[in-house]
């Protein structure tokens, strides 16, 4: 228990040092805004960020807690305009659409907005809470591992992210390959032979995490805008009405936010399945627990705890995702794949030895994470009008401006012209891919974790002088495998069983 | 496009990474897997998944609104351009060049869009450059910088 609290003084002492309590502050607000933004999310808003920390010289710590507030802000931000426009920021907000518009519509928006917030909050507590008991556990568990369970584990990780994402595994499977296959261009740090250089100087060292993830997604998300010809809303916010909810609210709705962030936290855990999952499960849970009790229950008409669900749930599982990427250096999800390719940009390789290594740097990430819910909590309220504002940004102007900082970000690694050349060509490459369907976070994962995974497999087998038996000798590696395969079968099981049902009473 | 194009373009992907990557080759191998094994593994993986693809087919994707594919041309031409002038004209008129260019793409208009260009050009350079240490090429304009 002391250890714990140890745990946390150190993570709030860092948290609350005058510079990182200034950068969550401007992260969460910056966030804010990428959220509301039309077209961009979480993962964009992270992904522009992290060259331009970098170039900045801040201390891997700050510069983390900036993408950390970025990236809950930028959860938030979607929020935004879900309830008051009924326009989900990005996938996770979908659900807060159901009862939040309806709320808005009500004349309740401010009341909608403040208790997402709040609801948002609890989620974060319950999850910083989940991630201090949970982490060192974790951590002291993956120590054991050697290079074939680690090899295991990162093959686990791909099946979660490709066998949940999207209608066709084959085209998740195959963008984790491409991934992988981009990670593999460069000098081979076992031998030291060159791979796939083709004699370029540039192409050496290997293509840049950071290249990679602004062509995806910054360049092709803005060649997308082009096919949704998005304009610029102006909404307005009716200064009238109660701005804040009021106790009653909170007793009204609490079983719902602690029931919706602990599974939010639970699945935020799982790899792969990230925080629309959680919204989805959260809401879907809570329609059916409060319709079964309560008769007056209105969901999808306005009914405040089908506003809380998905919020508490989402948030919670935001966070909860940093669980695996902290832990086991494997992330579960697209941002956290993109956070720990930041963390590989000043060497720091996440992982079990982390905990011990730069205990400042997890426990005030963690902390930091539940400082950046309590600013966005307190600047909601009275900020909203200035963040509805930012809907009114034309495309015109919003598309040159993201394409501008992108390149100042790609620029800033290596000031050279071939990097932002890379961009433009790679932002082509996942545009097309993209209309075709194919999934963009096993790809950034792939890009991650490749050089970890030829390493670890190569390693492994060095061991057995060859052998493959060592790759599924041990319990953890077998127990890997079966969850792996199980994460792959199962679903498609499920969707032929459910393909089946309703056909059957139909053909009686 | 559909799945079918996807897949062909995954089997080319394949074969031209196992043709370049065929003689990747450590000179002194003190370790039972050398450097060619992963690539070729993947190449493989991805062989397989062009050929479920390929001949599996399906899944056509909607021809785009008349017009749009020319702009989306345009807009690959403009950041690869971008890319091009970036150094070499200086951050500030690159960038007043690709905005106005993407403005019109976006439907802004002339006077806007320049206004917006040039605005966007300076503001940026001062922000990154002066307040965030984030050091941009001044190009045509170094001596004025």
């Amino acid at each position: 228990m002391s250890g714990i609290l140890d745990h946390l003084s150190i993570g709030f002492g860092v948290a609350f040092s005058p510079t990182n309590l200034l950068v969550a502050a401007i992260g969460s607000f910056l966030g804010t805004i990428v959220g509301v933004l039309p077209g961009l999310g979480p993962i964009n808003g992270v992904a522009m960020l992290i060259p331009i920390a970098y170039a900045m010289n801040l201390p891997p710590e700050t510069s983390l807690i900036l993408l950390a507030a970025v990236y809950v802000g930028a959860e938030y931000g979607g929020r935004i305009t879900s309830i008051l426009l009924n326009v989900p920021g990005e996938a996770s907000a979908i659900m807060t659409t159901l009862d939040g518009y309806p709320l808005a519509r009500q004349g309740l928006a401010n009341v909608a907005l403040s208790l997402s917030a709040w609801s948002a909050f609890c989620g974060a507590t319950v999850s910083v809470i989940g991630i201090t008991l949970l982490s060192p556990f974790l951590a002291r568990w993956a120590l054991a591992f050697g290079p074939a369970e680690y090899f295991v584990l990162m093959v686990f990780s791909f099946c979660c992210l490709t066998s949940l994402l999207g209608k066709q595994p084959v085209k998740g499977v195959l963008a984790a390959m491409i991934g992988l296959g981009i990670s593999v261009i460069g000098v081979d740090s076992n031998s030291g032979v060159y791979r796939y250089t083709f004699d370029s100087v540039h192409l050496a060292d290997g293509i840049d995490f950071v290249v990679v993830v602004i062509g995806l997604f910054a360049v092709s998300e803005l060649l997308e805008m082009l096919d949704k010809s998005s304009s610029g809303n102006s909404v307005e916010v009716k200064p009238s009405g109660r701005k804040l909810f009021n106790f009653s609210e909170i007793m009204f709705t609490k079983f719902a936010v602690a029931r919706s962030a602990l599974i939010g936290f639970v699945v935020g855990v799982l790899p792969g399945a990230g925080a629309s999952v959680a919204a989805a499960v959260a809401y879907s849970q809570e329609k059916r627990i409060t319709e079964a009790r309560d008769p007056n229950a209105k969901f999808g008409k306005g009914d405040m705890r089908g506003l809380v669900a998905p919020e508490a749930a989402a948030t919670a599982s935001a966070i909860g995702s940093f669980v695996p990427m902290l832990t086991l250096g494997v992330p579960g999800s697209g941002t956290t794949a993109v956070m720990m390719g930041a963390l590989t940009l000043y060497n720091i390789t996440p992982g079990p030895v982390l905990f011990d290594a730069q205990p400042q740097l997890v426990w005030g990430l963690i902390a930091s994470l539940f400082v950046a819910n309590v600013l966005l909590f307190i600047m909601n309220v009275p900020m909203v009008r200035v963040f509805s504002k930012v809907l009114s940004v034309p495309a015109w102007l919003l598309v040159p401006g993201v394409m501008c900082i992108s390149y100042i970000g790609v620029y800033a690694i290596n000031s050279g012209t071939f990097d932002l050349l890379l961009v433009a060509i790679i932002g082509a490459i996942g545009y097309f891919l993209r209309k075709l369907e194919v999934p963009m976070a096993p790809l950034v994962l792939g890009v991650v974790l490749g050089d970890m995974m030829e390493q670890n497999l190569r390693r492994a087998l060095s061991i057995t002088n060859g052998d493959v038996a060592v790759l599924y000798s041990s319990p953890v590696s077998i127990g890997l495998w079966i969850a792996a395969i199980a994460v792959v079968v199962l679903p498609q099981i499920f969707r032929r069983m459910r393909r089946k049902l309703p056909v059957d009473p139909a053909g009686e | 496009m559909n799945d079918r194009i996807l897949g062909i373009l995954a089997l080319c992907l394949a074969a031209f990474m196992t043709w370049a990557g065929w003689d990747i080759e450590a000179p002194f191998a003190y370790e039972p897997v050398g450097p060619r094994a992963f690539p070729m593994l993947i190449a493989g993986i991805i062989g397989l998944c062009g050929l479920r693809l390929a001949f599996k087919g399906g899944n056509q994707v909607e021809p785009a609104a008349p017009g749009v594919n020319t702009r989306i041309a345009l807009m690959m031409a403009v950041a690869l351009g971008y890319a091009f002038l970036f150094q070499w004209l200086g951050f500030i008129i690159a960038t007043a060049i690709m905005t106005v260019l993407v403005a019109r793409l976006f439907d802004g208009t002339w006077v806007k869009s320049a206004i917006g260009g040039i605005v966007m050009g300076v503001a940026f350079f001062l922000l990154f450059d002066k307040v965030l240490d984030v050091v941009l090429p001044t190009g045509l304009l170094g001596g004025l910088l």
